[in-house]
């Protein structure tokens, strides 16, 4: 098991490797010169000098890279072009709201999506089989700022049950923090829930047709016992999978998310930062971001163990 | 409905042996498929649709989506501006509509691009074993990168043109192609036909272009139409973060960016492109499940 863990660690490596190498050289994959791409039009000479330097343009790449790497591992991000802070501060400063809103998302998401797509197996063909696809084929289609419009529309503007906008940090209190997530929440969670539901329904209605549901069936036990203890149970694997594929969904959407609820987190850093161009803000924030997204995948990969004791490392 | 397109139900009705009949002897050609499978047909009208209004924008009543009319701003939906007009006098109708062509043209090229290129790398990663451990440990640090991020860093370093939003959207979609069509590639050569293919001496393109490409079509296929719809939503978001067509051009995702600021007192501004595109993305991803479930039945009934 440990010798496993620690394979799979060692595993990462090269991932965040490639991630790192690629978020890199994405500064000169881009066509014509990146420091005045970045200086933007209306920059003088001496602008454009100034980023070049400060990007370590003139040097040679490999050069760059080693030295970029080798800072990143002491936990230096760089400086921001635009407002001269450390990069690592900015993210800092941003990442309460960000994190707040994916774990709200991502509880709200399984909370409701695992009992969607369980109660679909089992009433297999029914009329509320029917809607829970429904849903899901909705929920892949309706893109996330139409949702956090129309929601924000009606629940907020209209009839005035949560905040239209805005974030409250945790630190005043759980109440009114959470009212000013459920509607981002809801929806960010959208395609996660789709996503979520659709897997559960699929996996469980494999796993309700195996002989060990038929024994339990057979000895008395209680149709809540069966699905919830005896299939869910061995469902789990391939559900657990797709709720860590899909945080990928969570990052991505949050920055949406965040645009359309004006909150002031990891996403409109993103977005003020690609319209000033500010490229180590940029580069911070997908690493970040990346970094979490294997970091999680990593975790749920070790975490099999505990929902089928027959997978051994 | 004419008697052409009657349901199988009334057609067994009218015959002396009814269950049997409409049991044995599904409806065939053409219109026959589409009852089958009415997501197929269901999408594919809302699809062509769509194309059609792309097409046809300039003779659909619209007037130039980029004149500007001071005098006209903010109006709510009226007989003279069908969808109002946004705070600059334009007409949002006509907007709309030129946006289609936008949101048309990147999700189709995006599928068609991704797919090719996907189809390429998946297919060396299948066959060249040295390059194939290399590709996927790349690949593998692509899809580390949330797509959406992926395509946000690709547009940050490049001026926005539609050519470029079609591009790093293409470069974010290509890990999973590439990945499908491998996996498709290393089952299909353990196949007994792909063996006695090469033991009879049948040259690697030869394989490749009889044996191996035919089946790896309908996979393709049904992820191509997966790419598109999640192309015209990346497309979208990126227009709408300011970091995709640039703002000259009517997309949807622009027209919504624009309405933002005023959303709140004139929220048609953003809805009517918002539901133009959550229709468009509905159309193909039912024509999407539609083909999956017609072109693999073993996976309709699971999924």
């Amino acid at each position: 098991m440990f010798a496993y863990i620690v394979r799979r660690v060692l595993a990462t490596i090269p991932v965040m490797a490639i991630v790192a190498l690629f978020v890199f050289s994405l500064l000169y994959i881009a066509p014509g010169d990146p420091a005045a791409v970045i200086a933007g039009d209306q920059a003088t000479p001496a602008d454009v000098e100034r980023i070049r330097q400060s990007l370590g343009l003139d040097r040679p790449f490999l050069v760059r890279f080693g030295e970029w790497v080798f800072r990143i591992l002491q936990g230096d991000l760089g400086v921001s072009i635009f407002t001269n802070l450390p990069v690592t501060r900015m993210i800092a400063q941003r990442i309460e709201p960000t994190l707040s809103l994916m774990v709200v998302t991502l509880v709200l998401a399984v909370v409701i999506a695992v009992p969607m797509g369980v109660v679909a197996a089992w009433k297999h063909g029914s009329w509320i089989d029917r809607l829970v696809m429904a849903f899901a084929v909705l929920g892949f289609s309706v893109p996330v700022f139409v949702v956090g419009y129309l929601l924000a529309y009606y629940f907020a503007l209209q009839l005035d049950w949560f905040p239209v906008q805005g974030y409250t940090p945790f630190s005043e209190g759980f109440g009114p923090w959470f009212r000013n997530l459920v509607l981002p929440s809801i929806a960010l969670g959208g395609v996660y829930i789709a996503l979520i539901a659709r897997i559960t329904r699929a996996t469980m209605l494999e796993v309700l047709q195996q002989d060990y549901i038929r024994t339990a069936r057979a000895k008395g036990a209680g149709q809540r016992t069966i699905l919830f203890l005896h299939a869910l149970k061995n469902a789990a694997v391939p559900i657990v999978t797709v709720i860590g594929i899909g945080v990928a969904l969570l990052i991505g959407g949050a920055v949406v998310t965040e645009s359309v609820f004006a909150i002031p987190g990891l996403g409109r850093l993103t977005v003020d930062a690609i319209l000033r161009r500010d490229y180590p803000v940029i580069q911070g924030v997908i690493l970040l971001f990346s970094f979490v997204y294997v970091l999680v995948n990593l975790l749920i990969d070790l975490s099999y163990t505990l929902f089928d004791p027959r997978i051994r490392y | 409905m004419s008697t052409t397109t009657q349901p199988p139900q009334g057609v067994a009705a009218a015959t002396p042996m009814p269950d049997i009949m409409a049991v044995r002897k599904p409806r065939k050609g053409f219109l026959g498929y589409l009852m089958r499978h009415p997501t197929i047909g269901i999408g594919g009208f809302l699809l062509l649709l769509m194309v059609a209004v792309a097409i046809f924008a300039p003779w659909l009543w619209t007037k130039d989506p980029t004149a500007l009319a001071p005098v006209m701003r903010t109006r709510n939906p009226s007989a003279a501006a069908w969808f109002g007009t946004d705070m600059l006098g334009r007409d949002v109708y006509s907007r709309v509509l030129y946006g289609t062509r936008v949101s048309l043209m990147v999700g189709f090229g995006v599928a068609i691009a991704a797919s090719v290129i996907g189809l390429f790398i998946g297919l060396v990663s299948g066959f060249v074993r040295w390059a194939d451990s290399i590709i996927m440990r790349i690949m593998d640090g692509l899809m580390s990168i949330p797509s959406i991020l992926l395509a946000i860093a690709l547009m940050a370093l490049t001026r926005g043109s539609v050519g470029n939003v079609i591009l790093a959207i293409t470069i974010a979609e290509i890990p999973r192609v590439s990945r499908l069509v491998r996996g498709v590639v290393l089952s299909l050569r353990e196949q007994p036909y792909v063996d006695a293919a090469i033991a009879s001496g049948t040259r690697t393109p030869v394989i490749i272009w009889r044996h191996i490409l035919p089946n790896t079509l309908a996979p393709m296929t049904v992820q191509a139409t997966y790419i598109c719809a999640s192309a015209m939503i990346t497309e979208a978001i990126l227009s709408f973060i300011g970091a995709g067509t640039p703002p000259i051009i009517p997309s949807w995702g622009n027209i919504m960016a624009e309405g933002r600021a005023l959303w709140q007192v004139k929220p048609y501004i953003v809805f009517f492109p918002a539901i133009f595109l959550s229709v468009t993305v509905l159309a193909v991803n039912l024509l999407g499940d539609g083909l999956r479930d017609s072109l693999d039945p073993r996976l309709a009934k699971r999924v």
